[in-house]
């Protein structure tokens, strides 16, 4: 899957689109001339201004088209409802991202080529190529934001579709019906939904607006412009936008492949709640722990205790064998009293 | 719960279908029954391959014979079919269908398609007798099944746990009422020292 570099077209374009309407592009054109005339090679600075403002004009229209599908999405009517549409729209939503995934991938090349092409650093290069890495990254973060939405908007349809189904069969009792599968909420669907939906790394951080002129293009320019990349692949998309077609699509193999769905999303609930025994026995036997170091300790009191009453008890029996001359004094008294009370009485 | 037949098929569209190779387990009829029921299952499983388009499951009862059919197409054509009783589970029909279709095309080159006689597959046997129990053979109803006995065990567990609980609460408090008992025995003794010291 080669990158195409397709800014000598898209050059031809706006070319052609300014010659249909010369008047309100004089400003944009006065503002071209100033950027060409600054800088050391002028002309490839506006040729990446240019690819970068395509590809943010491209970004704006897919988000647009992202908010028409949410709407689409959003509603929870039964029969009016609008899957050729929303499918539809979904799968060029779909395309552009890929697309402009692409872009993005070969402006960042562009920009590398460039920085490593550039023979003497100046400051001013410098700047330049710091501010083409910025520009870069900040269009792959509102890509990534684009498709962190869409891959929301499909949340959403898949659960109003559910919904809808349980109704449907509420209402009309027909089993049998569309084989509309929502996601559930089980860790697998759920990882496989959080992984990147282009499969490529680029999923970066802040925002911002590169240039003013970037949005000085119409939304429908974007439609047009947006729609003849539809050429681009879907190869990489297709993971998750087959699990998503697959909702949408009738078929007698969604019977085969649901229950066995069902079946390991039961296998991996009853993991869960084995996790889930697990934790609470470990629970529980930390809890005994404590009384068990109390019994513990009390045995360590009744070990000590027993052993000194031991002691004092052989204390006394030493002092009691070894008293034994006071001892025969004093049974010999305790006798004698004994004696004259018997001759008293 | 009984598998009576399985075979390989070589189905190509719109036409006939030859067996490839088969195994039935025909225990269960008596001995002059089971020629016309052997040849039934034959019958029944070319006519159902012919009817099921390429990459298709059907399921077919007739009877109380109840067909499972996977049509894979694909290079080599084939389709696998599998005549069970009822209460057969439909799920583990299909992935074993599945995974001998796998087999047979990974052992069997496709030359031998056309001499079926001369095709020699003797792991369908195999199948046919370990899949008698699908829970044990097919591998998700074995997790699940190891895991609901983990599941009973573990409750066990935690009802052992929780008697141990009253054990050791029985045991704190018998080892405060012994250590209280060993403090007095311990001052009784010392009293009995200090108190006796003029004789």
């Amino acid at each position: 899957m080669p990158v195409q570099d397709r800014t000598n077209e898209f050059r031809a374009c706006v070319e052609s689109i300014r010659n249909r309407s010369s008047l309100p592009s004089r400003g944009a054109e006065a503002k071209q001339r100033l950027l060409q005339s600054q800088g050391k090679d002028g002309g490839n600075k506006s040729d990446f201004t240019r690819m970068a403002s395509a590809i943010a004009k491209d970004i704006s229209s897919t988000t647009i088209k992202l908010g028409k599908l949410g709407q689409l999405a959003k509603r929870k009517t039964l029969f009016d409802d609008r899957p050729v549409e929303i499918s539809e729209l979904t799968y060029i939503i779909k395309q552009d991202i890929a697309g402009l995934n692409k872009q993005i991938a070969s402006l960042q090349a562009y920009v590398k080529q460039r920085s490593t092409q550039g023979g003497t650093k100046s400051a001013e290069a410098k700047l330049v190529d710091e501010h083409n890495h910025n520009v870069v990254m900040l269009l792959q973060s509102k890509l990534a934001d684009t498709s962190m939405t869409f891959k929301d908007v499909l949340e959403i349809r898949t659960q109003n579709m559910k919904e809808s189904k349980d109704r449907t069969e509420q209402f009309m009792h027909s089993t049998a019906a569309a084989a509309s599968q929502a996601p559930s909420s089980s860790l697998l669907f759920g990882n496989t939904q959080r992984q990147d939906p282009m499969g490529d790394g680029s999923l970066l951080a802040p925002r911002f607006d590169p240039k003013g002129k970037s949005r000085a293009s119409t939304p429908s320019n974007g439609d047009i412009l947006a729609l003849d990349l539809g050429s681009a692949e879907e190869g990489t998309a297709a993971q998750n936008g087959g699990a998503f077609m697959q909702m949408e699509l009738v078929e007698q193999q969604d019977t085969y492949i649901q229950s066995r769905s069902t079946a390991i999303e039961s296998i991996e609930s009853t993991i869960a709640e084995l996790g889930q025994i697990f934790t609470q026995l470990a629970q529980m036997v930390a809890e005994q722990r404590e009384t068990v170091q109390r019994i513990d300790a009390d045995t360590v009191d009744i070990a000590s205790n027993v052993s000194g009453a031991q002691r004092e008890l052989l204390k006394y029996y030493a002092s009691i064998s070894s008293n034994r001359w006071l001892m025969l004094k004093v049974f010999g008294v305790l006798i004698v009293f004994f004696l004259i009370f018997i001759l008293v009485s | 719960m009984k598998v009576y037949a399985l075979a390989v098929v070589l189905a190509p569209p719109q036409k006939t279908c030859t067996i490839l190779s088969s195994a039935s387990d025909l225990s269960s009829f008596s001995f002059y029954q089971r020629g016309s029921v052997g040849e039934f299952l034959t019958f029944f499983s070319k006519t159902i391959s012919e009817r099921t388009p390429q990459g298709e499951r059907q399921s077919v009862q007739e009877n109380n014979y109840t067909a499972h059919v996977y049509n894979r197409g694909g290079a080599e054509q084939l389709a696998a079919v599998i005549i069970t009783d009822q209460e057969y589970p439909v799920r583990p029909a299909f992935s074993l269908l599945t995974k001998m279709l796998d087999d047979f095309t990974t052992k069997i080159p496709q030359t031998s398609f056309s001499n079926p006689t001369a095709i020699n597959f003797p792991e369908i046997n195999t199948y046919l007798q370990k899949y008698q129990d699908p829970r044990q053979a097919d591998a998700i109803m074995r997790v699940q099944q190891e895991l609901d006995e983990t599941k009973i065990v573990l409750h066990k567990t935690i009802e052992s746990v929780l008697e141990r609980g009253e054990k050791l609460n029985d045991l704190v408090d018998r080892s405060n009422a012994l250590s209280a008992q060993s403090k007095m025995f311990y001052k009784t003794a010392k009293k009995q020292n200090s108190c006796c010291v003029i004789m």
